[in-house]
C-alpha cells in the first residue's frame, strides 16, 4: 500500500516536474522511471536520517555473459577513461576487459601481453588498473606476479616495475600492489597492503622515489599514554611495546582536471583519514575536517555486530563530485567537491541496485553531471548501473552553478529541487545566498531561517536592518523627537498638577 | 519614615543593594506574591531567551525544544535554594525563616531577569557583530543580582561577610544533595511503581486462567 501510492506519488510528481521541466529546464532529459528496492533518506542538518527523493535509480545489472563472455569471476576494480571507455579487471579469470561507453559490448580482452624482448606475459590475479588520459598508456597492478605492467595501447609492454631495490623500500616485505594510478605528470602511485606508509611513488623512468599519503595516527586517549610510555621506556623495554601505527588507506582516485589524488581507507578501526584529499606535496586537504563523518553517521548494532560504514573505493566524478563506496551496506555517498551530501543510493538485497553485504568492490562514474554510476560487485560478477533522476539532474545542476558562484543563476534550480524535496536542506541554502546577492535580504533571511543558518541569517539582517534605517531615517528620527517632547510635557504637567494639589492642601490645612 | 507599599519596596530593594534587604528586614516588607510573579517572570525569561532571540542569536534549534529544562531551572533550582538555605542557616544559627529567605531571594533574580528580557529585545535589533552590547548588558545584569542574594543572604540572616560566604558556599552543596536525593527518590518510586504493577497484571493473569 505504502509502496503503491508512493509509487504514485513520484508518477504524479514526475508528470509534473517533467512540464516544468520543459518549459524552464529544457536542457534536462527524460526522467528514469522506476521504483528504487529501499528507502530513499539524506541526513538534515542535526544529523538525522529524513526521508528524500532518489538522485539516482538502478536502471540495470551487467554480468559477463550480458557482454558475450564468460562469467567475471573475483572482479576487483573498474575504470572508465577519458574516451568513455571501461576497463574491467576480471582477477579470478586473470584478463582486463575493454568495454563499450555505453556498457554493452567488450572492445578488447586482454589476457597475455608482449614484453620490449619478445616474449608472452600473462596477468596473475591483476588487482587494478588506471589508463593515462595524456598518454593513453594502460597502468595494471598485477598481484601475484609481484609487478605492475605499463602498456601501451597497441598491447605491447612499455615497462615493468618490480619490487624497488632502494634501501627506502623495506627488503623483507613483498611488492603485490593492489591498485595503481598515474599523475600528470607521469608519477606512478601503487597500493601496497603491506605497508602503512603510504603508496609507492615511481617516478616516470619507473624508479622508486618514496611514500606517498600516509594516513596520520588519531590521538586519542590509548595513543597518548603509549607515546608517554615510550618516551621514558629504555631501549630494549621499547622493542617490546607496542607501536602507533596508521591504519594504511587502500584505495584512491585521482581528479585529473585539478591533480588531486583522494585516497580511501576501509580499516574499521579508525574514523579519522577515512577519505583524504591529498595534494601533490602529500597534505591532506580535507584535514580541517577531522570531525566529519563519511558514509552514515551512525553505525548499527545487531545481534553481536556492529555495522560500520567501510568505505572500499571512492571515484571523482567529472563534476569534482565524490562518490564513495560503502562495503557494509552497500550504499553509495556521493558528495560534492565541498565535500556536501548529495545523494545515498544502493541498499543490501539482491535486486538490482541492492547488494550482498561485503561484496561491492569498485565504482565509477560517467558524464560531465555525473549522470551514470556503476558499481562492481564482485560476489556475483556484475556491474550495477545507476541513472540520474531528474531530481538528480536538477541538483547536480544547480550544485555545479553554487559551487562556481554563481548563485544567483542557481536560483531557479534550487526552487525547482524544493518543489520536488522539502526536505533538501541545500536548496534553502542556495536560494538564501542567490537572494542575498540579488539584494533581496528579507527574502533571503526568510531562506535561511527554514535552512535553520544562523551565520547566513545574521548576514543577511545586517544588510536588511541597515537598508531599512537609510529608508526610514526621518520617520525614526521625528518619532523619537515627537516621543521625549511628549514626556517631557508630559511629567511637566503632572509636577504641576502635583503641586496645585500640594499648594490647595496645605491651604486647607492652613486655615 | 519608610512607609513603602509592597511594589515600593520592590523598587527600593533592587537599587539599594547595600542596605535595601536590612531596610526591609526592619520594617518586615516583602510579599509571597511578588516571589510567585518574579518566578513566573524567571521561568519567562528563560524560554525567551532560548525561543524568543533573534535568529541570528538563536542558540537552540526549534526541534530539540523541551520545557522540563525550563521548569527545572527556574522553579527547582529556586526551591532547592531556598531549602537548602534554610536547612544550612538554622544550622548555622541564622535569623530568616524560610518565608523570609523565599521573599528575599525572588527579589534578588530582578536584575537577572530584567537583563534576560532586554537582551531578547536586542537581539532583534543587533547583529553578532555587535555581539558585545548584548554580553554588557547579561554580565550587567548577572553580577547585580549576585550582589544583591549575597546581601539579601547576609541580612535575612544577620550574618557577618564571611559567614555569609560560607553560608552560600554550604547552601550550594546542599542544592547538590536536595537534587541527587530527589533523582534518587523518584527513581527509587519508579522501581516500586513497576513492582506492584507488575503484581498486579501478574494477579490478572492468574485470576483469569
Amino acid at each position: 500500500m505504502k509502496n503503491k501510492s508512493k509509487h504514485s506519488l513520484t508518477i504524479m510528481r514526475g508528470a509534473a516536474a517533467g512540464l516544468v521541466c520543459l518549459i524552464a529546464l529544457s536542457s534536462f532529459k527524460s526522467p528514469v522511471t522506476a521504483d528504487e528496492p529501499y528507502d530513499v533518506y539524506n541526513y538534515n542538518y542535526l544529523g538525522e536520517a529524513v526521508p528524500s527523493q532518489a538522485g539516482y535509480l538502478a536502471e540495470r545489472s551487467v554480468s559477463g555473459l550480458d557482454l558475450g563472455t564468460t562469467a567475471l569471476n573475483a572482479p576487483s576494480d573498474l575504470f572508465k577513461d577519458s574516451q568513455d571507455f571501461f576497463y574491467l579487471v576480471d582477477s579470478g579469470n586473470n584478463r582486463i576487459l575493454k568495454i563499450d561507453s555505453e556498457f554493452t559490448e567488450i572492445v578488447q580482452e586482454y589476457t597475455s601481453f608482449k614484453m620490449p624482448d619478445g616474449s608472452e606475459t600473462s596477468l596473475k590475479n591483476p588487482k587494478g588498473v588506471y589508463v593515462s588520459p595524456d598518454t593513453g598508456l594502460m597502468y595494471i597492478a598485477d598481484n601475484e606476479n609481484a609487478r605492475a605492467l605499463i602498456v601501451n595501447p597497441d598491447g605491447t609492454v612499455k615497462q615493468e616495475i618490480t619490487k624497488p631495490e632502494s634501501t627506502v623500500y623495506d627488503q623483507q616485505l613483498t611488492f603485490l600492489p593492489q591498485k595503481i594510478l598515474c599523475d600528470n605528470a607521469g608519477n606512478i602511485y601503487i597500493v601496497l597492503n603491506n605497508t602503512t606508509k603510504g603508496a609507492a611513488m615511481f617516478n616516470a623512468a619507473g624508479e622508486f622515489i618514496g611514500y606517498y599519503g600516509a594516513n596520520s595516527v588519531a590521538p586519542t586517549a590509548e595513543v597518548i599514554a603509549n607515546h608517554f610510555w615510550n618516551a621514558i621506556a629504555s631501549e630494549d623495554e621499547k622493542r617490546y611495546r607496542s607501536r602507533s601505527t596508521p591504519t594504511a588507506f587502500d584505495n584512491f582516485d585521482i581528479d585529473t582536471v585539478k591533480g588531486f589524488i583522494y585516497t580511501s581507507t576501509s580499516a574499521g578501526s579508525t574514523d579519522t583519514d577515512i577519505v583524504k584529499k591529498v595534494n601533490p606535496e602529500g597534505y591532506n586537504l580535507f584535514d580541517y575536517m577531522s570531525n566529519f563523518r563519511w558514509g552514515d553517521l551512525f553505525s548499527t548494532w545487531y545481534s553481536g555486530t556492529t555495522y560500520k560504514t567501510k568505505i572500499v573505493d571512492i571515484d571523482i566524478g567529472d563534476d569534482g563530485s565524490i562518490n564513495c563506496l560503502d562495503a557494509t551496506t552497500g550504499r553509495v555517498f556521493q558528495y560534492d567537491k565541498e565535500a556536501d551530501l548529495l545523494f545515498i543510493m544502493g541498499a543490501t538485497g539482491d535486486q538490482v541496485g541492492s547488494f550482498a553485504q561485503g561484496n561491492v568492490a569498485a565504482i565509477e562514474t560517467k558524464g560531465e553531471g555525473c549522470e551514470n554510476i556503476y558499481v562492481l560487485d564482485a560476489g556475483k560478477g556484475t556491474v550495477t548501473i545507476f541513472g540520474q533522476t531528474v531530481f538528480g539532474q536538477i541538483v547536480h545542476y544547480a550544485t555545479k552553478l553554487y559551487n562556481g558562484g554563481y548563485y544567483e543563476e542557481a536560483l531557479e534550480p534550487w526552487l525547482e529541487v524544493l518543489k520536488r524535496d522539502g526536505n533538501y536542506r541545500r536548496a534553502y541554502l542556495g536560494i538564501s545566498s542567490a537572494y542575498y546577492n540579488m539584494g533581496r535580504y528579507k527574502d533571503s533571511m526568510e531562506y535561511a531561517k527554514k535552512a535553520d543558518a544562523s551565520g547566513r541569517y545574521n548576514k543577511a539582517f545586517e544588510r536588511y536592518r541597515s537598508q531599512w534605517l537609510r529608508a526610514h531615517l526621518t520617520q525614526i528620527l521625528i518619532i523619537t523627537a515627537v516621543l521625549i517632547a511628549g514626556i517631557k510635557g508630559l511629567k511637566f504637567f503632572l509636577r504641576k498638577k502635583r503641586k496645585k494639589a500640594a499648594e490647595t492642601a496645605k491651604a486647607g490645612s492652613d486655615s | 519614615m519608610m512607609d513603602l507599599t509592597q511594589r515600593q519596596w520592590v523598587k527600593h530593594v533592587v537599587f539599594h543593594p547595600f542596605e535595601g534587604f536590612e531596610d526591609l528586614r526592619w520594617k518586615k516588607g516583602g510579599s509571597l506574591k511578588y516571589t510567585a510573579v518574579i518566578i513566573v517572570a524567571l521561568f519567562f525569561a528563560l524560554i525567551a531567551y532560548d525561543r524568543w532571540c533573534g535568529f541570528q542569536f538563536r542558540p537552540l534549534p526549534d526541534a530539540m525544544f523541551s520545557v522540563m529544562p525550563y521548569i527545572m531551572k527556574s522553579v527547582v533550582y529556586f526551591f532547592a535554594w531556598v531549602l537548602g538555605n534554610w536547612a544550612i542557616c538554622t544550622l548555622l544559627d541564622g535569623e530568616g525563616t524560610m518565608k523570609n529567605i523565599c521573599i528575599y531571594s525572588s527579589y534578588a533574580l530582578i536584575p537577572y531577569i530584567v537583563s534576560t528580557f532586554i537582551n531578547v529585545f536586542l537581539t532583534h535589533i543587533l547583529v553578532r557583530d555587535e555581539q558585545v552590547f548584548f554580553s554588557t548588558v547579561y554580565y550587567v545584569g548577572l553580577i547585580w543580582t549576585g550582589i544583591l542574594l549575597f546581601s539579601a543572604i547576609k541580612s535575612v540572616h544577620q550574618y557577618t561577610f564571611t559567614k555569609t560566604v560560607a553560608a552560600i558556599i554550604l547552601t550550594l552543596f546542599a542544592m547538590l544533595v536536595i537534587l541527587f536525593l530527589c533523582v534518587l527518590f523518584l527513581s527509587l518510586f519508579q522501581k516500586v511503581y513497576v513492582f506492584f504493577y507488575s503484581l498486579y497484571t501478574e494477579i490478572l493473569y492468574r485470576t483469569r486462567v
